[in-house]
């Protein structure tokens, strides 16, 4: 069983794939949950503190916006566990919780210079292209259980 | 008066414990099967769980251990067209139920616009193909030294 990285981090099709294969993913929601479920919240409602910020100068320079730093404090540990990683270029779905363009470039370099087995594939505009990203993912992901992770 | 939509969250003794989990199970738009079915499956295993029935399928949370056991079983009804994602809040939560803070939450989207391949992956699932994944490999440095020179040489012959 290995952790796998993905990007977009909340992804739904990836995170599906990938535990259909027995692996772990290691997504933003499971990182978000710790957080916003904790029993002593300091700072309603999402408890996102000032500690964040400065968790994220690890992962990024103080004059990086302070938005880059906090989001990065919740993704940068998911990117240090990570024994692989799946990259999904173009996906319409960078907004929202992941809205944050620096972020997601920067979080894309830190799992890119990572030495882990990688796939980076395009998102699908067609049927065909689906296909493609799904069998891809699928033999990225069986060839990762024959490796036992390494 | 504005709405407040920061309101603090009132969580229960379960729901702040480390080993609860939270599942979103969604039908892809070729399931065989319905939100009502899934929901049902769920409440006959009598597992203690909280089942809610939503409109992408079902939301169900408890115990991490009774809470992939039902997803496992829920699977089995269409293995190719039911998906599943985790949820960092717990159902009903004020901070994310559209009941509180109106207008659809920030899932919803990224969720939408991922239903649109969801059809294609299910049949992706179905139908698979053998594929060659490569994965890139760092150019052997006698290659790149050749390719190097080979620059330099075509370079300095357009110069003279």
């Amino acid at each position: 069983m290995v952790k796998v990285a993905i990007y977009p981090p909340n992804s739904l099709v990836l995170g599906d794939l990938i535990e259909r294969k027995g692996h772990t993913v290691l997504a933003l929601q499971k990182a978000m949950s710790q957080k916003v479920r904790d029993p002593e919240i300091d700072s309603p409602p999402m408890n996102i503190t000032e500690e964040d910020p400065l968790k994220g100068l690890k992962y990024a320079a103080i004059e990086v916006p302070s938005g880059v730093r906090g989001r990065m404090a919740v993704i940068g540990p998911l990117i240090d566990d990570a024994e692989a990683a799946i990259i999904i270029d173009d996906a319409p779905i960078g907004f929202g919780c992941v809205g944050c363009a620096r972020t997601n470039e920067l979080a894309m370099f830190c799992l890119r210079k990572k030495n882990i087995p990688k796939l980076e594939i395009s998102y699908p505009t067609n049927r065909d292209e689906t296909f493609d990203m799904v069998n891809k993912i699928n033999a990225f992901l069986d060839s990762l259980s024959e490796e036992g992770g390494n | 008066m504005s709405a407040n939509l920061s309101m603090s969250p009132k969580l229960s003794a379960e729901e702040s414990d480390p080993d609860y989990a939270i599942r979103m199970i969604i039908l892809g738009p070729k399931a065989n099967v319905s939100e009502n079915q899934i929901v049902n499956r769920m409440h006959l295993l009598d597992l203690p769980l909280t089942v809610k029935w939503t409109c992408y399928g079902a939301m169900v949370s408890g115990k991490k251990e009774y809470v992939e056991e039902a997803v496992k079983e829920v699977r089995k009804l269409d293995p190719y067209n039911i998906f599943t994602k985790s949820r960092g809040f717990p159902p009903g939560d004020p901070r994310r139920c559209r009941g509180h803070r109106y207008g659809p939450r920030e899932g919803f989207h990224q969720m939408e616009k991922e239903y649109q391949i969801l059809g294609d992956v299910g049949d992706a699932l179905k139908h698979p193909k053998e594929v060659y994944v490569e994965r890139p490999k760092p150019v052997p440095v006698n290659d790149l030294v050749n390719i190097v020179n080979e620059v330099i040489e075509k370079e300095d012959s357009e110069e003279s």
